[in-house]
């Protein structure tokens, strides 16, 4: 059974169709990228995947479930999210940030024990923000933010973890960085990407998606062709193999 | 401490006459005169205890402002839910002198009841001005725009006021624990335990909405209801203390701040830290506002509000301190 499922799904804004008929599975293990042009559809795709959109028709299930018949506090437990855009969280310490993982676990008045204390450390350190533990999350850059949101989500402990455009604003360094980050960690990724050859490199299946709908499913080897490439995002490109990994590369013309 | 800031007053009182008469409450026997004995009993300790309840009280609400907004600047006053408030007491307290209504339980009942009425109102208009989404800026604005309103509203009914009720009204307005006596503690108290338990019981849910709605959503909490709920509970407690003290505003700006930064650390702290910093703040506020002046009294709000628009000259100056 597919972990997470998207069946017909359709959301619209005032009968303007944002995301068209749209059906796919991600399977237990896999890292999935979800790319496309600016205005796609893709953050939207994704709002309705974690509960913040409601589908105007269509179904989202987790593991044979509808998303929508569960409580926030089971798709807490089922999905971790980390998102574009952070909020400053009001002068709270990393340590903190990092904390609120724990949130769909804990009853009223239950608070952090020290076993607790002790998973946050080995959480910290393994995504090595221990450093940072005490201070305030709004200082740190933006690579140090990715990472501490990807302990946040180690911490909410869950199967599935959604990525919204995880390396916007990341230098190459931090890009890479988060991406082999994120692939250690064993778990199924269900992610968007703004920069293929960053897709092509960490993902085994491709959905993308065009004006709201899925015009495109697979491999990145069968996805991504110099076709696909120049009618879904208007470039002109050349792809070929990455030298070292194998995997498809894509080389931008940027002058006609 | 208490026993320090219970002897300071119009009537010479020490410390000792102050241990001695606790001495004599549990059962002790000592020489203090009768007059010492009712006022330290009867006048100092309520006003005491109401002090620190409406520091504690006023400073919980606006902690729990400032984490459901994610606005550090928010605190009842800025919100126009004090404003709201006090014209609604007003209003009620106005009607009461004018219908000649007497009756301690009706009137204190009554003027919360007013008093929340009005608060509820201003959230009301705030939230629905606020837009989709909450827009800080725009509930900022509408908090301003609603406080005038209502403070028109005030100065409206304490100009149609005759002379005499509209020098204690103005008086009450400004803030005072004058009217403190053991049976106008219990609501307070009650009030201000029952939000405190209710604040710590969802100090994880509320960290979490320091995350952003999106996040806080993805985290399990249910950010609008608990948004709503939290507003009301804040509006609850401003309403409750401005009905017993009037209006004292900046503590529940100040005290989450200073607390934040003493103990930066896990959100449950935080909510006892601002009960206990903003009672104690409060409970030497009124020293002061006691001791300033030979035999006269100043009123609350005109001390708190001189030391908080200092604090928050200060907070604008070097934003770091709230941003970091």
């Amino acid at each position: 059974m597919a972990l997470l499922s998207a069946q017909n799904l359709c959301w619209q804004v005032a009968n303007k169709p944002i995301v068209n008929d749209v059906s796919f599975d991600v399977h237990q293990g896999q890292f999935v990228g979800l790319i496309g042009p600016n205005g796609a559809g893709k953050s939207s795709l994704m709002r309705c995947l974690y509960r913040v959109n409601t589908p105007t028709s269509g179904q989202v299930s987790f593991a044979g479930k509808d998303v929508w018949q569960l409580s926030a506090k089971q798709n807490a437990k089922n999905m971790s999210v980390i998102l574009q855009e952070h909020s400053d969280h009001l002068g709270l310490t990393v340590r903190d940030v990092v904390s609120q993982g724990l949130t769909p676990h804990k009853s009223l008045f239950e608070w952090d024990n020290s076993q607790d204390g002790l998973l946050i450390n080995q959480v910290m350190s393994q995504v090595d923000v221990l450093g940072l533990s005490q201070s305030p999350f709004q200082t740190l850059s933006g690579g140090e933010k990715q990472r501490v949101m990807l302990a946040r989500a180690l911490i909410q402990n869950t199967e599935l973890l959604i990525m919204d455009e995880p390396t916007n604003h990341l230098d190459v360094h931090y890009q890479a960085d988060m991406m082999n980050q994120v692939k250690q960690i064993n778990k199924t990724v269900f992610a968007s990407f703004h920069d293929l050859n960053l897709a092509a490199a960490f993902c085994d299946y491709l959905l993308v998606l065009d004006k709201g709908c899925l015009v495109a499913s697979g491999s990145p080897q069968d996805v991504l062709t110099q076709d696909l490439i120049q009618s879904v995002f208007r470039t002109s490109v050349s792809v070929d193999v990455h030298p070292t990994h194998g995997h498809p590369r894509i080389t931008y013309h940027y002058h006609d | 401490m208490a026993i320090l800031a219970v002897s300071f007053g119009a009537a010479n009182i020490s410390s000792g006459d102050v241990l001695c008469v606790l001495w004599n409450v549990i059962g002790g026997d000592t020489e203090v005169s009768d007059i010492k004995q009712r006022i330290i009993l009867e006048l100092r300790f309520p006003r005491l205890i109401l002090a620190f309840l409406t520091g504690a009280g006023l400073s919980l609400a606006g902690a729990v402002l400032q984490t459901v907004t994610r606005n550090p600047l928010a605190d009842p006053y800025l919100f126009g839910i004090a404003s709201g408030a006090s014209f609604g007491a007003v209003l009620v307290i106005a009607s009461i002198t004018g219908a000649g209504i007497s009756g301690f339980a009706i009137s204190q009942m009554s003027i919360t009841t007013g008093a929340f009425i009005g608060a509820a109102f201003s959230v009301f208009i705030v939230l629905s001005l606020a837009g989709r989404g909450i827009q800080i800026e725009r509930m900022l604005l509408a908090g301003v725009a609603v406080s005038f309103m209502f403070s028109a509203g005030t100065s409206l009914v304490l100009y149609a006021s005759d002379p005499e009720a509209a020098a204690s009204l103005l008086f009450w307005t400004l803030g005072s624990f004058t009217r403190a006596n053991w049976d106008t503690l219990l609501v307070p108290s009650l009030v201000i335990t029952s939000c405190l338990i209710l604040f710590l019981g969802y100090a994880r849910s509320l960290k979490a909405v320091l995350a952003g709605d999106e996040t806080a959503k993805t985290l399990g909490v249910n950010v609008t209801r608990l948004r709503m709920a939290m507003l009301l509970l804040g509006s609850l407690i401003t309403a409750t203390l401005v009905a017993n003290t009037g209006g004292i505003g900046f503590v529940g700006l100040m005290i989450p701040h200073i607390v934040r930064r003493l103990m930066p650390s896990q959100q449950q702290y935080f909510f006892l830290g601002c009960t206990f910093f903003g009672g104690v703040f409060m409970v030497w506020v009124d020293v002061l506002a006691r001791s300033l002046v030979a035999n006269n009294e100043l009123p609350i709000g005109v001390i708190t509000a001189a030391i908080g628009s200092v604090f928050f000259l200060l907070v604008l100056r070097k934003r770091s301190w709230i941003d970091s």
